[in-house]
């Protein structure tokens, strides 16, 4: 082995090449990482706070403090308790290049403030460059807010959903409806491991979870629900592992995975995914921007699990599959080590077009106003004040161009990657 | 052939069946009072009222064929109304788990309230009132500290002179039963799953049979049968629909056929970008854009284009012709707003479709025939590159539905997404569900017409069956 030379592979000689030949795949990247820059750094373009200043001799970054808070390592200390962050007597300040928060309102220009004229504002350091809303918060600010909030379901709801999708993808093909089998008594077991898991999990713990929901802790209540199932279900397999040892068991009967996954595949492709999210949104009683995220994460893996299913249905018929099948190794081992990575790369398509879908999907759910809480700020949320008042044009333009282009970013995103991945595919 | 369909139409069956499990369980989880919601008028229902109305739409009976809930659970809880009360009930005893002694205590209280009633006039009016609000906030209390507090004040509101003879009994035997429930606390009883199982007298039961028979029950807004308003609803959403599909094919053949025909040159490229670009613009966006900008003279005169949105008036004695003008001109803004993002998948499909099939032997051959262009092209690749594109109709059609939400709410177009989104904010669930249901059976269907079409295009599809030998 010593002589061998680490080659460059599939992905480094021919997908980053092909793709990097494209001005448009190469846009749609720097534009990805400006995009993905704003999201993460928003906080230092559009604050109230200074980024620096120095106050009675003592120096401060209040916009690192602003963390400090959130994480529970620090406590607002006068004089920056509750403070008018413009009218403080500094001896130095640096504020960030929008000095407004997405949520500070101007009371000086409230009722759509004209980002070209008309404003009331000290010095054009000032100015709105994109007008203000109604309660005379700075639109340019709420959008720096809104690309944070866009990235994070995009990202966070196609996570869950190639997670479940890859999972369901990868058993359905791989195992079909013969590849496994198991004993009577572990079906039996996890059955009952079910049964108990939910009843525990979530049945006797129905008034605290909705106590809990009243309070908005949701989130851990149904979490340490999951904890219990999980419990439940490893106890049950634990316990059929060691009877099996002790009786022998040998018999096997064959678990129809391909069959399971296609049906309640089938089941979620029949619901119209985006009246499931209205539905489900709605009912949700604390609206947050989070719920929206592991919905649409929950409802979009069936593209995914369908796509995954086709590869490893092709990737099983390859000889290297079989020569681990004959090498013995054990088949969760091949399906997870061998035979998924081969088939994950075009999924990385897919979850391009999903996020601009997803992104779309947000949008549209904050456009209609459901599924967001009232403190946040997203571009669909935006777009939607402009129905209230026609002459606030900058509301109808800037959200939608920003909406525009991430759906745009993203999709040529995907575009580029099927492109690179299969160049005959469009000869 | 037909074997396949009828066996994906049987399949059907039981992905139906799940459906509507997901559905109802989604519909027990929405809050309010379905009892309230269908018979009282602005929020009020009288006493005797509400039993009758919880029975004449089944609301007395239990949810579903069979529940899991802890032993301490009676299975006759579902009997307890209003439904106010049975929620007391079920959270004291998801607390303590010894339903007999809360059953006692709920009982005390409903005496105490009945009393408190028929208080004569002679007692002081403003500690009647304090009294009634004690007893109130009691029905709807269940932190056993809040129950402790008010317990208290009760008591010792009915130990003034004045309320002594009418209260003194009901207070302290409403005061022992709280008691009791609290020293005869059985919390083992909750940790004990216990399968009830109901038969079919149930609402889930009565659900189903209703929506078999084409009744969807009643909305909570105008206590009008839900399909009533959804029969109007679906012809609207179908006219915008169809009329975009129309559009969209009409103008996405040409698009995509001279694009395959022409790959690469100025046109088709021209093409490839701005049908990418029209596919990534949102359809809201556009959509807000055209009423804020061309609906009104708001910004000048000259651009007040389009009549404002909503379907418009038309009158008593219109003419056929005049209520499709009118109609049409409100309609053309939804419509094209739905058109171009159609129009953009069609036409990259078609074009897709069109080079694949026009690299084939056959199309050559066809050529050497010495068949004139126009027939290559229409007849044989047209026609074969057809085919997925038919199949995609199918089943788009029903997400299209779903997707032209935001377009029916934009332009006030009183449609399935319109009627959708009304109900979600006036929480009137019973038209959330039935649109729901009704959306997945429309998304069977579609898919279920595409295998049909499928089969019926391509006869070399052998669908279900291997290779026939």
């Amino acid at each position: 082995m010593a002589g061998l030379k680490k080659t460059k592979g599939f992905w480094r000689t021919l997908v980053v090449e092909r793709f990097r030949s494209k001005r448009a795949a190469v846009w749609s990247l720097r534009l990805l990482y400006g995009f993905v820059f704003i999201a993460l750094f928003g906080d230092f373009l559009a604050n109230e706070k200074p980024l620096y200043c120095k106050l009675e001799g003592k120096v401060y970054f209040p916009v690192l403090l602003q963390y400090g808070e959130a994480l529970g390592l620090y406590q607002w200390k006068p004089p920056l308790v509750k403070p008018r962050w413009r009218e403080l007597p500094y001896e130095a300040v640096v504020f960030p290049p929008i000095p407004y928060s997405a949520t500070t309102r101007d009371i000086k220009n409230t009722h759509f403030a004209h980002p070209f004229r008309g404003q009331r504002v000290e010095s054009m350091r000032y100015w709105h460059w994109m007008g203000t809303d109604q309660l005379g918060r700075d639109v340019a600010a709420g959008l720096i807010a809104g690309a944070r909030i866009a990235l994070l379901v995009g990202l966070g709801a196609m996570a869950i959903a190639s997670f479940i999708g890859i999972l369901l993808g990868t058993m359905a093909g791989y195992l079909g409806d013969q590849g496994l089998k198991t004993t009577w008594l572990r079906v039996m077991l996890n059955a009952g491991g079910l049964y108990l898991g939910i009843f525990y999990g979530f049945i006797s713990r129905s008034f605290q979870i909705s106590e809990a929901n009243a309070a908005g802790g949701a989130p851990l209540a149904i979490f340490t629900g999951l904890l219990w199932l999980i419990f439940f279900l490893a106890l049950a397999n634990g316990l059929s592992f060691l009877l099996e040892k002790v009786f022998r068991l040998s018999k096997k009967v064959r678990i129809p995975v391909d069959l399971l996954v296609m049906r309640s595949l089938e089941i979620m492709e029949s619901i119209p995914a985006l009246l499931l999210i209205l539905v489900l949104a709605a009912l949700i009683r604390k609206p947050s921007i989070w719920y929206v995220m592991v919905i649409i994460g929950l409802v979009g893996w069936t593209s995914i699990a369908q796509f995954v299913r086709a590869e490893m249905l092709k990737v099983r018929q390859q000889t290297y599959i079989e020569a681990a099948q004959a090498m013995g190794l054990r088949p969760w081992r091949i399906m997870l080590r061998h035979a998924l990575p081969n088939a994950l790369s075009p999924v990385l398509i897919l979850i391009a077009f999903g996020v601009a879908s997803t992104v779309l999907a947000e949008a549209t759910l904050s456009f209609l106003g459901i599924g967001i809480g009232p403190e946040e700020v997203s571009w669909g949320k935006l777009l939607s004040e402009a129905r209230s008042n026609f002459n606030a044009w900058w509301l109808a333009v800037f959200p939608g161009i920003a909406i525009f282009a991430t759906v745009l970013i993203f999709n040529l995103l995907g575009e580029s990657l099927s492109d690179s991945l299969d160049p005959g595919r469009d000869a | 052939m037909a074997g396949y369909l009828i066996k994906r139409l049987l399949i059907f069956v039981p992905t139906l069946v799940v459906i509507s499990w997901i559905t109802f369980g989604l519909s027990l989880m929405t809050p309010g009072d379905p009892v309230m919601g269908l018979c009282a008028q602005e929020g009020i229902l009288m006493e005797g009222e509400y039993e009758r109305c919880a029975r004449q739409y089944g609301y007395d009976l239990p949810p579903f064929y069979l529940s899991l809930s802890p032993a301490a659970f009676p299975d006759t809880l579902h009997r307890i109304q209003p439904g106010y009360r049975r929620d007391m009930v079920r959270k004291l005893v998801a607390q303590t788990g010894n339903w007999e002694e809360i059953t006692v205590y709920d009982q005390q209280l409903q005496k105490l309230l009945s009393v408190a009633g028929s208080l004569p006039d002679s007692l002081d009016r403003q500690k009647k009132i304090d009294l009634k609000q004690t007893l109130q906030e009691l029905r709807g209390a269940y932190k056993h500290s809040q129950i402790d507090f008010q317990i208290g004040r009760l008591d010792s509101m009915a130990s003034q002179t004045a309320f002594l003879p009418f209260l003194g009994e009901g207070a302290s035997d409403l005061k022992t039963a709280w008691e009791n429930v609290k020293s005869k606390a059985t919390p083992k009883k909750l940790r004990i799953p216990d399968l009830k199982w109901y038969g079919a007298e149930n609402r889930y039961h009565r659900w189903m049979a209703g929506l078999v028979t084409g009744d969807f029950g009643f909305s909570f807004q105008d206590k009008r049968p839900v399909g009533s308003k959804l029969g109007p609803a679906l012809y609207w959403t179908l006219v915008l629909n169809l009329s975009a599909f129309a559009l969209a094919l009409l103008l996405a053949i040409p698009i995509g056929v001279h694009s395959a025909l022409r790959k690469g040159s100025r046109l088709d490229r021209f093409f490839t970008v701005f049908l990418f670009g029209l596919y990534s613009l949102p359809r809201f966006w556009v959509a807000t854009i055209l009423v804020v900008f061309f609906t009104s003279a708001t910004y000048a005169a000259w651009m007040n284009w389009f009549p404002s949105v909503g379907l418009g008036e038309v009158e008593a004695g219109a003419s056929w012709a005049e209520r499709f003008w009118v109609r049409a001109g409100h309609l053309l803004l939804p419509v094209l707003c739905q058109t171009y993002g159609l129009l953009a998948f069609f036409a990259r499909q078609m074009r897709g479709s069109m080079l694949e099939v026009i690299g084939r032997e056959y199309i050559q051959t066809a050529r050497a025939k010495g068949l004139s262009e126009t027939r290559v092209v229409w007849k044989h690749a047209f026609r074969n590159a057809l085919f997925p594109i038919i199949t995609l109709l199918a089943s788009l059609f029903p997400a299209s539905i779903a997707g032209s939400v935001v377009l029916e709410v934009i332009f006030s177009i009183p449609g399935m997404g319109f009627l959708t989104y009304q109900a979600i904010f006036s929480q009137d669930w019973p038209v959330v569900f039935s649109v729901l249901i009704l959306g997945a059976l429309l998304t069977m269907i579609g898919i279920w017409v595409s295998d049909l079409l499928y089969g019926l295009a391509d006869p070399r599809v052998r669908l279900g069956g291997g290779p026939k030998t």
